[in-house]
């Protein structure tokens, strides 16, 4: 049965191919399933991709089919790839966990006539369909623009702290490249935008709250004129928010976390948190079986399509319309 | 301190498995080598205050900012490793107490939500409490049976229920972590008495607890006896599969305190709260003197232990090291410690191990 419908699907194909249009009656009759991998599976981030995704599916009658590795690591994720592909879904939705190891895994999708596109992350340059390099096979790339968020997160910043004093990125580790382009971007821009404002050394905490919050206290330790801080992701900037507080500086440092889950919201209500540069995850996986869909029928799609901020503090938390962007369980 | 971990002759004398080598050799040199995780811890702190005046003119240790800060971050993998030390001595290994505390830091955000409109603020807390660690003393419970009565090794055991709790974590979580609004809650995790943070105080108590707990108690010497030698302690007529259950409940539960502290401290449940400490937990029980092959080690050492881990991760920031060399630093660090351990034993503990 599974056979027969491979079978058809390959003719289908081939079809689509030799013809070029006007194939996508041969698969109206069967439900597509969509494949969404995020990079991880334990992240609210993916799970409000996760929900966006769903309702594009159940508005167009397909099936979504929700798999992935419990952390952000090729070497998990890629087996978990393997078995989706085996599975022959009509398409393929991956967050890849990075830009060249997951090139290859990919192109197996690929030349099994699995459509691919990647969402929140890329492979290769990210610029898809061009003919140039190894990695242009994808078809679309589905993603905030990570480095005009680091700068959206930079002029937060300055803004709270009025434009002056010392300042530094808590990141998570180093060769992520959604948190590597947070922290690029907010540095061009306080280079280009804040001369009077320094920007210390990177501080790594690998996911862990506690040494985010400690590496806090020792940075203000030996500069009593730190006045900011900007956590690229949730435990960086949870632990920059208890750091401060332990330090006794709520309101004097001023924190900017990027995304924006329940606790963080919680935090920017109790004045732990100044700042949250909230990305749109539910409209990625929204326009990402959106777009998978309009391929599959025989539409053409953009390469890339860029989903927006919203800049969430205490003036707005409480608004209907921004409690859209909170990022649900 | 020491006198009362380093057995003196006389009543504690036959207490302890080693104790009678340890009276016969009982030199200087033995006494300084007890000693070891702290002269070690010593001597790092000197370093980093000699660093931070050459560099800055500012000093290190003598900021009361750098102690609490310190003391602060050294809470969480000090309570790991205060029941990773009692696994470890008796010969086992707990690799499922990062996510055991995961857990519980999750079930007590839910426990505290739940049951905060109905019993008020404080009275949610302490049930809350209680019912994250009894939540987290499950695991321990299975972890104790696989290793007594089904005689899986700890290892495997305790690597199996890593995944299990990693998973019932983030099941109960939704994937993410877990607001807590409770004001009371908060105030516990962060506020001060005296300028002494109060999770560093009931850190202190219970570590003290934990310590009378394995020199002073019959639990602590079985414990010993155990890990030096388990068909010797089984002849003299340990009751091992009852031990080993309870000993496994004991480091889940220090696990469990672990997680309720940090959901206080970050007002917030998080499934993976514990993951990246374990390492951490292993690595300041070996530098605390704990043979990883069972028999010996103490929680005096293992608080050294915890202490050189949180004093090289907040002192290399404090003098500002390049964030690269710092985890480079840091694994030195943990080889020089073990190395130093290795030597001492070779050269005043030869003699007794004979």
């Amino acid at each position: 049965m599974k056979r027969r419908s491979i079978l058809k699907s390959a003719v289908a194909l081939a079809a689509l191919a030799a013809v070029g249009m006007t194939s996508g009656t041969a698969f109206a009759q069967d439900k597509y399933s969509i494949a969404l991998i995020p990079g991880l599976t334990t992240d609210a981030f993916y799970i409000t991709m996760r929900k966006g995704a769903q309702a594009a599916a159940d508005a167009l009658g397909v099936e979504l089919i929700f798999q992935g590795g419990p952390e952000f690591n090729p070497v998990v994720q890629v087996p978990v790839l393997d078995a989706m592909i085996a599975r022959k879904p009509s398409a393929i939705l991956i967050a890849p966990t990075d830009t060249t190891q997951l090139i290859e895994p990919l192109r197996k999708a690929n030349e099994a006539g699995i459509p691919v596109i990647t969402v929140d992350t890329f492979i290769g340059t990210g610029k898809y369909q061009t003919g140039a390099g190894d990695a242009d096979f994808p078809l679309s790339y589905i993603a905030s623009d990570n480095v005009l968020g680091g700068k959206m997160a930079a002029r937060a910043l300055a803004n709270a702290m009025g434009g002056e004093g010392k300042v530094y990125v808590s990141n998570v580790k180093p060769g992520i490249s959604t948190t590597d382009q947070r922290e690029e971007g907010f540095k061009a821009a306080m280079a280009e935008e804040f001369p009077k404002i320094t920007v210390l050394d990177t501080q790594f905490n690998e996911n862990d709250a506690n040494k985010a919050a400690s590496q806090l206290q020792a940075v203000f330790a030996r500069n009593a004129d730190l006045k900011g801080v900007f956590g690229a992701n949730l435990f960086s900037a949870l632990g920059a928010g208890n750091g401060v507080q332990q330090a006794g500086q709520m309101g004097n440092i001023k924190v900017v976390a990027f995304d924006a889950p329940t606790s963080i919201v919680d935090n920017i209500k109790t004045g732990l948190v100044d700042v949250a540069i909230a990305q749109h995850p539910a409209e990625i996986g929204y326009y990402g079986v959106v777009s998978a869909y309009a391929h599959l029928t025989g539409q053409s799609i953009p390469t890339s399509i860029g989903t927006g901020f919203t800049v969430i503090d205490k003036t707005n938390v409480e608004d209907p319309n921004i409690a859209k962007y909170i990022y649900s369980e | 301190m020491t006198a009362s971990e380093t057995p003196t002759p006389a009543a504690e004398g036959d207490a302890r498995p080693q104790a009678d080598h340890a009276d016969r050799a009982k030199t200087l040199v033995q006494r300084i080598a007890d000693l070891r995780a702290w002269l070690f811890l010593l001597a790092l702190i000197l370093g980093f205050e000699v660093w931070a005046r050459l560099s800055f003119g500012g000093t290190f240790i003598l900021n009361p900012f750098n102690l609490q800060s310190i003391a602060v971050f050294a809470v969480a993998p000090l309570l790991l490793a205060t029941g990773q030390t009692f696994v470890i001595i008796s010969g086992g290994i707990d690799l499922s107490l990062g996510f055991i505390m995961g857990l519980a830091a999750v079930v007590a955000a839910h426990a505290i939500n739940a049951l905060t409109p109905g019993l008020g603020m404080p009275a949610a807390v302490l049930l809350g409490f209680v019912i994250a660690v009894l939540v987290a003393a499950i695991p321990g419970t299975i972890n104790g049976l696989l290793v007594s009565r089904l005689r899986v090794p700890p290892f495997i055991g305790t690597l199996g229920m890593f995944g299990v709790a990693r998973g019932v974590a983030f099941l109960l979580a939704g994937g993410t972590t877990v607001p807590v609004s409770n004001s009371f809650f908060a105030t516990i995790g962060n506020a001060r008495l005296m300028g002494v943070p109060y999770i560093v105080i009931i850190t202190a108590v219970f570590v003290l607890l934990m310590h009378y707990l394995l020199s002073q108690t019959r639990f602590g010497q079985h414990n010993y006896a155990i890990g030096a030698n388990v068909q010797a302690a089984r002849r003299a007529g340990i009751d091992i599969k009852s031990h080993l259950l309870r000993l496994y409940v004991l480091s889940a539960c220090c696990a469990g305190l672990g997680g309720v502290l940090y959901s206080a401290r970050f007002n917030a449940g998080a499934a993976q709260a514990g993951e990246p400490l374990l390492l951490d937990s292993v690595a300041a029980v070996v530098i605390g003197g704990a043979s990883l092959f069972g028999g010996s080690g103490t929680i005096i050492g293992t608080v050294a232990g915890a202490f050189v881990i949180a004093v090289i991760q907040y002192g290399l920031v404090f003098v500002n090291v390049e964030p690269f060399w710092q985890f480079i630093s840091v694994g030195v660090v943990i080889i020089i410690s073990v190395l130093i351990d290795q030597a001492q034993r070779r050269f005043s503990g030869g003699r007794q191990d004979e």
